[in-house]
């Protein structure tokens, strides 16, 4: 059933690359996809975890709060860059990534670094090290709207 | 077509200024690890500030949906680059600033 999904998604992208429609040029589209569906069957053999796309409602509920966080965030940082340097005040913290589902950690850690102003530096088992720019936003991210925005939203998947 | 000229020009004039700003904390910040701070601001808001600037140009066809396309692969590309950034730093050894400052405390 993913696959099928895949195959739509990838064929849909590539139409919308190419913009020809001359029967040659699709059945090479055709082909093509049909060859990254067959990779995709077999990298699910060998790690036994199907990644199936998510679409719909739930994505772009989380696309759109993580827009208006990127802009808040964006604004802090451009008012330290222009302000005088002493304002800036580094810091590098642990956070404990257990509550967040195995499958939208990705996910999150890649959130939590396009938001200006935090970067996630290493993610070792549970433990996330984020490096962040005002102190304040480590106490933001540990009080965890994202972590539960992303149980809220993908929890109910596990 | 005269409000969506202005509305894009808008965003295509913050786009760029956030981009500037990007460049300007690139050099004025002190460390490694603050200065990808800066780039992400370049990566993220601007990024998305000039996209849709450019998206609001166009008459709805292919090129909107290759713009967009540029668009959501920026987005998941740029955070990826950043993080590998920091992390060969960090695993080099790097130290970020609070860091340092234990150490020389710890040395003297």
């Amino acid at each position: 059933m993913h696959l099928l999904k895949w195959a739509i998604l990838l064929f849909g992208f590539w139409l919308l690359l190419s913009g020809y429609y001359q029967p040659l040029l699709l059945t090479f589209g055709l082909i093509s996809v049909a060859i990254v569906v067959v990779v995709i069957k077999r990298m699910d053999n060998v790690d036994q975890q199907e990644k199936s796309v998510s679409t719909g409602y739930r994505v772009l509920r989380y696309f759109l709060w993580l827009i208006s966080e990127i802009i808040r965030s964006s604004l802090q940082v451009t008012k330290l860059i222009w302000g005088p340097s002493k304002s800036v005040s580094p810091s590098l913290s642990k956070i404990n990534v257990s509550k967040v589902p195995h499958n939208s950690r990705v996910l999150y850690v890649n959130s939590i670094t396009l938001t200006p102003g935090t970067l996630s530096v290493d993610l070792e088992g549970d433990e996330l090290t984020v490096h962040a720019l005002q102190k304040k936003s480590i106490e933001r991210l540990k009080k965890g709207d994202m972590e539960n925005k992303l149980k809220i939203i993908w929890g109910e998947n596990e | 077509m005269l409000l969506l000229d202005i509305v894009s020009g808008v965003l295509l004039i913050f786009g760029a200024f956030f981009g500037l700003s990007g460049a300007v904390g690139l050099f004025k910040f002190p460390d490694f690890f603050t200065r990808v701070h800066a780039a992400s601001v370049t990566d993220s808001i601007a990024a998305i500030l000039v996209l849709s600037g450019l998206i609001l140009q166009t008459n709805l066809d292919l090129n909107t949906a290759k713009l967009l396309f540029i668009l959501i692969f920026l987005l998941i590309t740029s955070p990826t680059a950043s993080h590998v950034l920091a992390k060969s730093a960090r695993h080099g050894g790097l130290l970020s600033m609070p860091e340092k400052e234990q150490k020389k405390e710890i040395e003297s």
